[in-house]
């Protein structure tokens, strides 16, 4: 199996992302009512966004295109699942 | 030429600085742009021309009938007995719901669901409402009820003797749909359980709803009727668009990924693997929800 390097220079990193996502899509499968689903959907982004920040700070290549282009990741899931979804 | 532009925007490599070009931020903002701008259209054509768009659901009252039953009997219990007045009052409901433009148990007027229950006359000791929009066929909207609990807790309720079901179109919120509506009750005289005196029924027995897709219009004794209509779902139509795009985002995500792993580059962009993650998450709540609205 391929493990990227970044994965393998920074493997605690990617489990705790990893980690908040799966809690996130259990909490999903758990939770009833559909404003919870929704601030489900929308804390994962809002981890991820942070995480990114994180990252590429730890990186030391935190710049604003990396950042405009999670926002803009994270902002096309949550418009598509939210489009479809709610 | 064509290759040269199909590699220039899916493929990484030297000449877009190993990152395909639909991977950077402006063309990202393009996608972004036009899932909103179809989101929109579809929208504004469903309200501009009512009938252009529509639903293709294969859902009828018996079906939902016959599979609440057929669930009841999974778990042992007695099937419901069809009754024409809870099927009334569950017409009523959904009726209320797209005369006055709401999707609720409670209507902003203050309707409870026993509101309806009252109104033609179905005295009860114990009483429930599911409801469902948006779904395409029956068994993805019984999958649906069955995997909320409280949902479940009525479809499987031992309490319950009798259900109605309505089946009803009509305009929310702007755009066609079709309202499901179960409601399910004991009557007071045939109750072995304890009675409640109230007028309303224990709380536990009430649970919230699920909304389904749109047929025509059901009479109350179109509960062995069938119907459909072939007209194409605006939300089908969104998921395609929107499926287009992010399926066509994670398939260049993951060419990126291999591609930067097998050449070794290093570059100054977001992570590959965090975004096929995140993009994983989504698509798989998809996979989950793939129908129909829970409140």
């Amino acid at each position: 199996m391929i493990i990227p390097k970044e994965v393998k220079q920074k493997p605690l990193e990617y489990l705790v992302l990893f980690f908040s996502l799966i809690i996130g899509f259990c909490g999903y499968l758990f939770v009833d009512s559909s404003q919870a689903k929704r601030w489900i959907i929308y804390s994962v982004g809002i981890i991820y966004f942070c995480w990114s920040l994180y990252h590429h700070y730890k990186r030391g290549d935190l710049q604003l295109s990396i950042v405009v282009e999670y926002l803009l990741i994270i902002l096309l899931g949550i418009v598509f699942i939210s489009g479809t979804l709610f | 030429m064509l290759k040269k532009l199909w590699t220039h925007y899916f493929i990484p490599q030297e000449r877009n600085n190993y990152r395909a070009s639909i991977l950077k931020p402006n063309f990202l903002l393009l996608l972004l742009v036009a899932y909103l701008l179809n989101q929109s259209a579809i929208k504004t054509l469903t309200i501009a021309k009512p009938g252009v768009l529509g639903y293709s659901s294969e859902i009828t009252a018996q079906k939902v009938f016959d599979q609440t039953n057929f669930e009841r009997q999974k778990d042992g219990l007695a099937p419901l007995v069809y009754s024409d007045t809870l099927s009334k009052s569950a017409k009523a409901k959904a009726q209320d719901m797209f005369a006055n433009d709401y999707w609720a148990h409670n209507s902003p007027q203050g309707k409870t669901p026993w509101t309806f229950f009252d109104a033609v006359g179905y005295k009860y000791s114990v009483a429930g409402e599911n409801l469902a929009k948006d779904f395409y066929d029956t068994d993805s909207l019984m999958k649906a009820w069955m995997a909320s609990p409280t949902h479940k807790a009525n479809i499987v309720h031992t309490r319950y003797q009798e259900i109605g079901v309505a089946v009803v179109n009509g305009t929310l919120g702007g755009i066609k749909t079709t309202l499901v509506v179960q409601h399910f009750g004991t009557p007071l005289v045939a109750s072995v359980a304890p009675k409640n005196t109230n007028s309303k029924p224990s709380s536990d027995v009430v649970e919230p709803s699920i909304e389904v897709s749109n047929l025509p219009e059901l009479e109350t004794s179109d509960i062995l009727g069938n119907t459909s209509q072939s007209l194409i779902s605006p939300l089908t139509l969104s998921k395609i668009f929107g499926s287009v795009i992010f399926i066509g985002l994670a398939i260049v995500l993951l060419i990126d990924g291999f591609v930067t792993v097998k050449k070794n580059v290093h570059r100054m962009t977001g992570s590959t693997i965090g975004h096929i993650g995140f993009l994983l998450f989504i698509f798989l709540l998809m996979l989950y929800n793939q129908q129909g609205r829970i409140f």
